[in-house]
């Protein structure tokens, strides 16, 4: 089940804020349902969950963080 | 109209059942694809075609594997359809070795000849005139092949829709100029830029076929490209296809655009016919809920499959560098590393006297008797006058058809001859003076020059571009004499060779027809009709990347090229006067570069200058002088100098002309200067 990294959505892109989690760590979601707030240099979006499953929250929120760095997991 | 007696459907309900898997096909990708990317399990930029599902899904059951299709950044769901082979697909955008094209061209440049998917280009609109050469192609050797050029309304601004249109219609080439017609280019909408938002009726400004289709209903989609692909297999002649559309996502990442309206967003996904389609095979019995469900459930997994081995595969590795710039990996210049490569054996047949054009004309002749893959296209080659220096004369009367004058349209030009060299023919394609190489930079340098890289050599082009260079004449003024050999020297995967007599005119140029990449045969103006010269009448070559020393010397190296060859000879001829003798170096070919000869000429004399006509600035003796002096250092008597045009337009004054740009006599001057230090 799908790992989720801070993904490189903007070609100048280098890292990314966790804004807000919008799902509780151990809920259930559904593909494509929000999961988490990200913040780039040009713009925030919200992130969908790439499966469903039950999401393991593993950082913090209200932290910058590397592209590629784990974040959450979808079991 | 015919009609499917079980559903009352206008269509075959096989041939619906496939439509919609290859759309669950796109779709799967496109999901993957997203999914992938929000979660951070692969990167590349991705130009999301959400909504555009159907035109693919249609054309895909109208055409095969030998039809040539063309598309843009944004036609990951054409190739989908097209049947390249989603491992290799996935690969090749993930960068990997694996990749159709190796990993070299990315998401933006897939070929895949196998499936006949041949190029994809990242420049908008410039596929629409490769598209003509591959129908040319087609059309030349009798084949009932369609060439399908993918564009989305945004292309229909650039030039290069409107001059591969305009040749299409005159040529009645088999291709079909399908606008994906989104509706939005890339983020600015009609009518900001346009006031001819009628894109089908454009066609008929060109003389032929314009049409526009609902692509949101495949049904009448697939009757609509039906009639179209029937027309133009039968060789009536080019169609236009508006296919209306719509585009859910940004113009580059992922989720839903923000640059239409939520209402406007909405309108679309209720018209998109990948659901819609989807109910309609329920409504109408044509497939049950499980036999769907299963569709996308193996779409889904081929998907899943091809991005776990492609995510498997080696990032492309340092190592393919140098590897598909040329055939050759010994011709890029590389530092320190300079080829020998052997010199051509002389004819010993019968000669002609020949004037340079008439040597050009004498080796066009012998390529189009060797190969029925040659032929000719450019502005006013045709008889008369058989091109403006007359280097074509008597070829159109001789050959018919196989020598093609053209609309004055160098991009349409460039472009038609490395479509028809993809397809494996080896066209000649003159684009009269070089300063028209400005008109036609994008199809040379983005697409001739570089499709045998970005392909990882699935495809290459054996295209021979003919330009007439420099001034001399007096009176041609800054826009017919400029010497603009490095602008195309600046860029891998050119071969660029620059004759100075008749007889290596027509050597070169034979090796420039049956060489296997894209050559520039550059002719200089000022000898192409003043120049005579004893010209074998068999067919022989001057092999690529081999100087000839035309005057020997021990005091000083002149290296030079085309008409300067002649004024460095004149030159020393003043200079052996006052005991200083002159070795010159023609170089004849600029890349492959014979850095060998130079550098063993300049260790004996120990003094070396490069005299050329282009522009000294930034021009090629910089590049020569500096390697010289890296590799020789110790040894030189004087650092190695070039010399070349003034930083100036040409000028129409002939005064000016005659002493901005090198002369024997400036030359001469330079070189006792050179010696006295």
């Amino acid at each position: 089940m799908p790992d989720l990294l801070i993904p490189r959505l903007e070609m100048s892109m280098t890292e990314g804020d966790l804004v807000e989690w919008l799902v509780a760590d151990g809920a259930t979601v559904a593909e494509g349902d929000p999961i988490y707030t990200l913040e780039m240099a040009k713009a925030t979006q919200d992130i969908s969950a790439p499966a469903a499953g039950v999401l393991t929250q593993i950082a913090a929120k209200g932290q910058t963080y590397e592209v590629g760095t784990l974040i959450g997991k979808i079991t | 109209m015919s009609q499917d007696t079980k559903t009352n459907l206008a269509i075959d309900p096989v041939v619906l059942t496939e439509i919609y898997r290859q759309m669950a096909r796109i779709r799967a990708t496109d999901k993957a694809i997203q999914s992938g990317l929000l979660s951070g399990r692969f990167f590349f930029t991705y130009w999301p075609m959400t909504g555009q599902e159907a035109i693919p899904a249609v054309v895909s059951q109208l055409t095969g594997a030998r039809d040539y299709m063309v598309t843009t950044y944004r036609g990951i769901h054409d190739q989908v359809a097209k049947g390249v082979d989603l491992f290799k697909l996935f690969a090749e955008a993930m960068g990997r070795i694996d990749g159709v094209n190796k990993g070299k061209g990315g998401a933006p440049h897939i070929s895949d000849p196998a499936s006949g998917s041949m190029l994809t280009t990242a420049i908008v609109g410039a596929g629409a005139p490769i598209a003509n050469g591959l129908a040319f192609a087609a059309q030349a050797r009798g084949e009932d092949r369609v060439t399908i050029v993918n564009f989305g309304d945004g292309a229909t601004s650039i030039g290069a829709v409107h001059e591969a249109m305009n040749l299409a219609g005159a040529w009645k080439l088999p291709v079909i100029f399908m606008c994906q017609n989104n509706q939005i280019a890339e983020y600015t909408f009609i009518p900001d830029y346009t006031a001819s938002p009628d894109f089908a009726g454009r066609a008929a400004g060109y003389g032929f076929t314009g049409v526009k289709l609902d692509s949101r209903d495949p049904i009448a989609f697939y009757k609509g490209m039906q009639a179209v692909i029937a027309q133009v297999r039968a060789g009536n002649g080019p169609v236009f296809v508006e296919a209306i559309t719509h585009r859910h996502g940004p113009h580059a990442g992922v989720g839903d655009s923000k640059d239409i309206t939520a209402e406007a967003l909405a309108l679309a996904k209720e018209a998109w016919p990948v659901p819609r389609t989807r109910a309609l095979l329920l409504e109408t019995g044509i497939c049950t809920e499980v036999e769907l469900a299963a569709m996308e459930t193996a779409a889904a997994a081929e998907v899943e499959d091809a991005i776990i081995r492609a995510l498997a595969c080696k990032i492309t590795p340092v190592e393919e560098t140098l590897l598909d710039v040329y055939a050759d990996a010994t011709v890029p210049p590389q530092r320190g590393i300079y080829p020998v490569r052997a010199a051509e054996s002389t004819p010993t047949g019968e000669t002609k006297v020949m004037l340079m054009a008439e040597a050009i004309g004498d080796a066009q002749r012998t390529a189009l008797l060797k190969d029925p893959g040659v032929f000719l296209l450019g502005e006013d080659i045709g008889d008369p006058p058989g091109g403006v220096f007359a280097t074509s004369r008597g070829l159109q009367t001789e050959f018919g058809k196989r020598v093609r004058p053209t609309p004055i349209a160098e991009q349409a030009i460039i472009g038609c001859g490395t479509g028809a060299a993809i397809a494996g023919m080896r066209p000649v394609a003159e684009i009269m003076f070089n300063d028209f190489a400005g008109v036609c930079m994008d199809q040379i340098f983005n697409h001739a020059a570089k499709q045998r890289y970005m392909s990882g050599a699935a495809t290459h082009v054996p295209l021979t571009i003919r330009m007439i260079v420099g001034g001399g004449l007096g009176g041609t003024g800054a826009q017919h004499s400029q010497s603009l050999e490095a602008w195309l020297l600046h860029t891998p995967g050119l071969k660029v060779v620059y004759p100075s007599t008749p007889f290596d005119a027509k050597g070169l140029l034979l090796s420039c027809i049956f060489d296997e990449d894209p050559c520039i045969h550059l002719e200089p103006m000022a000898l192409l009709r003043s120049l005579k010269g004893e010209v074998p009448v068999e067919d022989y070559r001057i092999p690529l990347g081999v100087a000839k020393i035309r005057r020997p010397g021990t005091d000083i190296t002149l290296i030079s090229y085309g008409w300067q060859v002649n004024q460095c000879m004149v030159a020393a001829e003043e200079l052996a006067k006052e005991e200083i003798s002159a070795e010159i170096i023609d170089l004849r070919s600029l890349v492959p570069l014979d850095y060998h000869r130079v550098l063993d000429s300049v260790k004996k004399t120990r003094r070396a200058l490069v005299v050329h006509a282009a522009t000294e600035f930034c021009g090629f003796g910089g590049e020569i002088a500096s390697t010289i002096n890296e590799e020789l250092f110790t040894t030189l008597k004087a650092p190695a100098s070039r010399f070349g045009a003034a930083f100036a337009p040409i000028a129409y004054s002939r005064e000016i002309e005659t002493n901005q740009i090198p002369n024997a006599r400036s030359i001469a001057a330079r070189v006792r200067q050179m010696i006295a230090k």
